[in-house]
């Protein structure tokens, strides 16, 4: 069943008087549960096409479906709202809140969609912190904590609302290559245990070697399967 | 809203230098709101104390008697009646005192001046001694002793004075001296009176310089009146609030007692002399009024001094928005990946909007109530201190010759409210900002 479908999506960005084309008509479908990567060099439109499927952008022509929902024809509120609910991110660059420690980074989707007790927020919150190996660094901000434990703590944010999508945007780019793999293993576990679906951007070779499903975008298009 | 409180406070921790520096500018500004109005409200206190001591009481039953059509003497007959009256129809009347009305030259051999005369019944005056307070001999004699003399007690002989420090300076008198008094009557001849300067009070303000007072026996001698006619009675109520009420339906009263009533017109006696010698009538015209009334030429200094505090407040004020809203554009600029995140990650653009105020929210809430609170404790301790104001035209601007601030609790709380309410409104631009961001290019902003 199809979670994620894009029909001659094309996405165009004005620079000055010209319109520089990301996206050129792709067409694509992922099923729910599948771990997929969209592979490609710097520039062919990985990150665009994240932001198509994660919500945080529309597109110039053709149609974004995620969980059913036509992107396109939703509010600002109601994108909002399918990325709380439906989505988890993990960013390039962790994009943790600096002022917030681990438990209340984890912790904050969970407060935003109000739908969790505290008991039962706390108790998801720290399962999941156990579960990316953090248990120790509970009350560390992301100022005290290596480049692989703050994207541990960005997994954990992505799946603590237990989204349809979890979201990553080259996951690895600013980790060592031992850190990289454990965190790639860790997504792949997550992906076997809890059945999200994970798509992520990356141009590692090494990465793209985990995956069970490689989508290779070239200037714009899909090159290949 | 827990964690936006939390994300708020531990943002203005964060830029703790910037934090600082704001707040102690919203600090000063609500300290200086706080001290302003303390100023003014001592002011006020002042003025209501010096007016229901030296000009008026809460309520004023005066009036005019015309002998001939084109006189106005400031005069009341029957007093007993008209008195009768009040306390027949008006409750909470705490007491009732005369006041003889007059206008006179006071010579001394080194001076004159000249000044309204006040005749009083000294053994009525309980609140008159108990809010004046006597001058020192050095405060209006150039070498005199650093020491209270006198007694006004002592205007209950006949052929005394008492009066205040400024005109006793004028005058170059001290207690003890002679004075005398001189009047006009209404045919134009002069009488005069010597007395023997019995007491001189501490200055409170420019009512002060226009009140010598004497023995009401010899007023009604100076002015050949019978003793059945006095200035005014001086009504005091158990609350100041009422005398306006209380004015109003007085009027209906002596109106329904067959007296002619004055329009009520909202100024001291001596004003409305011209008037009431124009008009075509003769007898008695009762004059009702309240002691704002007969100050109200004195009210243009409360109504200035306030000009002035919230021309400087709002200068202020502006300054600190201007301050409030740059820094709060910068810091939303600095955390421009940050909010773009945190709209990635769910929050609503009205989330973000009240993320922001509530920064600036916080921010003024504390700031303000450091200020408040600073503000009264200076206000208090320079009014503890009862610091002497050295110069005359001051002393007429405060009504005092010492600095009197009153804090007043309400102002305080409405001072909070208003300066925090204030911050987050200069805060509603740069939040807006904030809002506004569209999560995709705020998260590739490059900080």
């Amino acid at each position: 069943m199809a979670i994620v479908q894009l029909q001659g999506v094309v996405k165009e960005y004005p620079l000055g008087k010209l319109v520089v084309s990301a996206l050129r008509g792709i067409d694509m479908t992922i099923e729910r549960g599948e771990f997929t990567v969209i592979a490609g060099p710097s520039g062919s439109g990985k990150t665009t096409l994240l932001n198509l499927i994660g919500c945080v952008d529309v597109a110039t022509r053709g149609t974004v479906l995620v969980d059913g929902q036509d992107t396109g024809r939703l509010s600002d509120a109601d994108l909002t709202r399918l990325r709380l609910h439906k989505l988890g991110f993990i960013f390039q660059s962790f994009n943790l809140i600096n002022v917030l420690d681990v438990h209340q980074n984890v912790e904050f989707p969970l407060l935003l969609s109000g739908t969790l007790t505290p008991g039962e927020r706390d108790k998801r919150v720290r399962s999941l912190i156990d579960r990316v190996g953090l248990t120790e660094q509970l009350i560390q901000r992301p100022a005290e904590l290596s480049g692989g434990q703050r994207q541990r703590v960005a997994i954990a944010r992505a799946l603590v609302t237990n989204p349809a999508i979890v979201l990553a945007d080259e996951p690895t780019a600013n980790l060592d290559s031992g850190t990289g793999a454990s965190i790639i293993e860790l997504m792949k576990e997550l992906n076997r245990t809890e059945g999200t679906t994970f798509i992520f951007s990356t141009h590692d070779h090494a990465v793209m070697s985990h995956a069970r499903r490689i989508v290779k975008i070239r200037d714009g298009a899909v090159e290949s399967e | 809203m827990r964690v936006l409180v939390h994300i708020a406070l531990r943002n203005l921790f964060q830029a703790r230098r910037r934090t600082a520096l704001l707040g102690s500018a919203i600090a000063l500004v609500s300290a200086s709101l706080i001290l302003l109005l303390s100023i003014a409200h001592g002011i006020e206190d002042s003025l209501v104390t010096s007016a229901t001591t030296l000009s008026a009481g809460h309520v004023n039953v005066g009036g005019f008697y015309k002998t001939t059509a084109t006189d106005a003497a400031p005069l009341i007959t029957d007093k007993a009646k008209l008195r009768q009256i009040v306390m027949d129809n008006v409750p909470g009347v705490e007491g009732i005192i005369e006041r003889h009305r007059g206008w006179g030259k006071v010579l001394s051999p080194f001076g004159t001046i000249q000044s309204g005369l006040q005749g009083v019944d000294i053994s009525t005056e309980k609140r008159f001694l108990e809010r004046i307070q006597l001058a020192k001999e050095s405060d209006y004699v150039e070498g005199g002793r650093d020491e209270v003399v006198g007694d006004p007690s002592k205007l209950a002989q006949p052929r005394t004075v008492m009066m205040f420090a400024a005109n006793a300076r004028k005058l170059g008198v001290r207690v003890g001296d002679e004075v005398t008094i001189q009047i006009e009557l209404l045919g134009g001849a002069t009488n005069t009176l010597d007395a023997t300067l019995v007491a001189v009070a501490r200055d409170v303000g420019m009512l002060s310089s226009f009140a010598v007072l004497l023995p009401t026996q010899d007023v009604l001698e100076l002015y050949r009146i019978r003793p059945e006619t006095t200035g005014a009675l001086w009504v005091y109520l158990d609350d100041i609030d009422r005398a306006e009420a209380v004015r109003a339906d007085l009027a209906k009263v002596f109106e329904a007692e067959g007296y002619r009533v004055m329009d009520h017109v909202a100024a001291p006696f001596f004003f409305k002399f011209d008037t009431v010698m124009g008009e075509d009538w003769t007898g008695q015209s009762i004059d009702l009024t309240t002691w704002e009334d007969e100050v109200s030429f004195l009210t243009w200094v409360l109504t200035a001094f306030n000009a002035v505090s919230w021309s400087l407040v709002t200068v202020l004020v502006g300054i600190i928005a201007v301050g409030i809203m740059n820094t709060l554009y910068t810091s939303v600029r600095e955390r421009t990946r940050e909010i773009g995140t945190m709209r990635a990650i769910g929050m609503t653009r009205w989330q973000v909007l009240g993320l922001v105020l509530l920064e600036a929210g916080l921010l003024g809430l504390g700031a303000t109530a450091l200020g408040t609170v600073a503000g009264a404790a200076i206000a208090t301790g320079i009014d503890l201190l009862n610091l002497p104001v050295p110069i005359l035209a001051v002393q007429a601007i405060l009504l005092a010759d010492t600095l009197h601030l009153k804090v007043v609790p309400s102002n305080l709380v409405a001072g909070v409210v208003a300066l925090s309410t204030f911050t987050a409104l200069a805060a509603l631009w740069p939040a807006w900002q904030a809002a506004s961001m569209r999560p995709v290019s705020a998260m590739s902003h490059i900080e």
